[in-house]
């Protein structure tokens, strides 16, 4: 294992990624969680828009899996990259089943229009999304470095405490669970990089990409927490009759 | 009535039944918490036999049971398309 090529660079990336995982906003959510201060709303707002977040991400992986050419990798990897997308599809599912389980909304159709499930171009969501899009045109172990040594640890972090501190057990279950595909997506990452990134050009790109992507994905969050706490409206999205008035 | 369960030793979890379940807003098909992140059917939700849909899309022979009998509906036995009027499949 000692000879593997980037495995200093993983240790790095992870280590810092840990740092950063417990100064987010969500640890005024978790506070609030704590104090069972949240209401049934607040938790509606967080569960809707880590639901947008997570329904994203099939946008996110179908510009990467464009860019994962035959032969560019052995097979194992792929098989990472697509276990990866039904993990990441668990979690949107999660999110919906219980948006649709507490009867927030009452069809997938209503969890699309309802403001805080809509997509809008002008917030930190899409900045964030559109950022790992981007990485699109970079080689896949940039990538995954970026995102699974990246936001992948600070979410393992922030959501394991917030499902610790959440009061209500159906909730609680949603989140800890989530640390499963979480722990994978990390464990995907390191293998990744300790046994592909050889060349220094590759490692200072890895340590490029995964420093924006958490400053992306913490812009996010100062978002999410500010809707989640009441500080910030929900974002939301023109509808058909605002754009025919206009 | 009939109800229907997903047969763990033959499911892929390719998650077609929940697709084509939530596509209709009938949400029967759901991610189980316990046992960990299992694909479920809701029998009180579930509209089988009114309702066959995931039978149709699903691509794993048996993974989708009667629960009373055990009887296989996958892929779906003939009479399940002629309750439903639809024309069988040529082969």
């Amino acid at each position: 294992m000692a000879s593997l090529p980037g495995k200093n660079l993983a240790q790095e990336l992870i280590a810092a990624s840990r740092d950063e995982s417990r100064r987010t906003p969500m640890e005024a959510v978790i506070k609030a969680a704590s104090a069972g201060s949240l209401s049934d709303d607040a938790l509606f707002r967080l569960v809707g828009r880590l639901w947008t977040l997570e329904r994203m991400l099939y946008y996110v992986y179908g510009g990467w899996g464009q860019g994962l050419e035959m032969n560019d990798f052995p097979p194992a990897v792929k098989y990472l990259f697509s276990r990866q997308i039904l993990d990441d599809s668990t979690h949107e599912m999660l999110y919906l089943d219980a948006l649709l389980r507490r009867r927030w909304i009452a069809s997938q159709k209503d969890a699309f229009r309802h403001p805080y499930g809509t997509f809008q171009v002008n917030s930190a969501l899409a900045y964030y999304v559109f950022s790992l899009r981007n990485l699109a045109t970079y080689p896949h172990t940039i990538r995954i470095a970026a995102l699974n040594l990246g936001p992948k640890i600070v979410e393992l972090e922030w959501m394991t405490a917030l499902a610790d501190a959440l009061p209500d057990a159906d909730l609680r279950a949603v989140f800890a669970s989530q640390a499963v595909e979480n722990r994978s997506h990390v464990l995907m990452g390191r293998r990744i990089v300790e046994e592909f990134v050889e060349k220094p050009v590759e490692a200072d790109l890895c340590r490029w990409a995964c420093t924006t992507a958490r400053g992306d994905y913490q812009r996010f969050l100062r978002e999410l927490a500010s809707v989640v706490l009441g500080q910030a409206a929900p974002v939301e999205a023109p509808t058909a009759a605002a754009d025919a008035a206009e | 009535m009939p109800t229907l369960k997903v047969d763990h030793e033959r499911c892929t979890e390719c998650r077609m039944c929940y697709v084509v379940c939530r596509e209709l807003d009938l949400n029967a098909v759901y991610v189980a918490l316990e046992p960990l992140h299992r694909i479920e059917i809701d029998p009180e939700t579930c509209l089988y036999p009114g309702c066959t849909a995931c039978l149709m899309y699903c691509p794993a022979e048996a993974s989708i049971v009667e629960a009373e009998t055990g009887r296989s509906v996958v892929p779906p036995p003939p009479e399940l398309w002629r309750r439903r009027g639809a024309r069988l499949p040529e082969v």
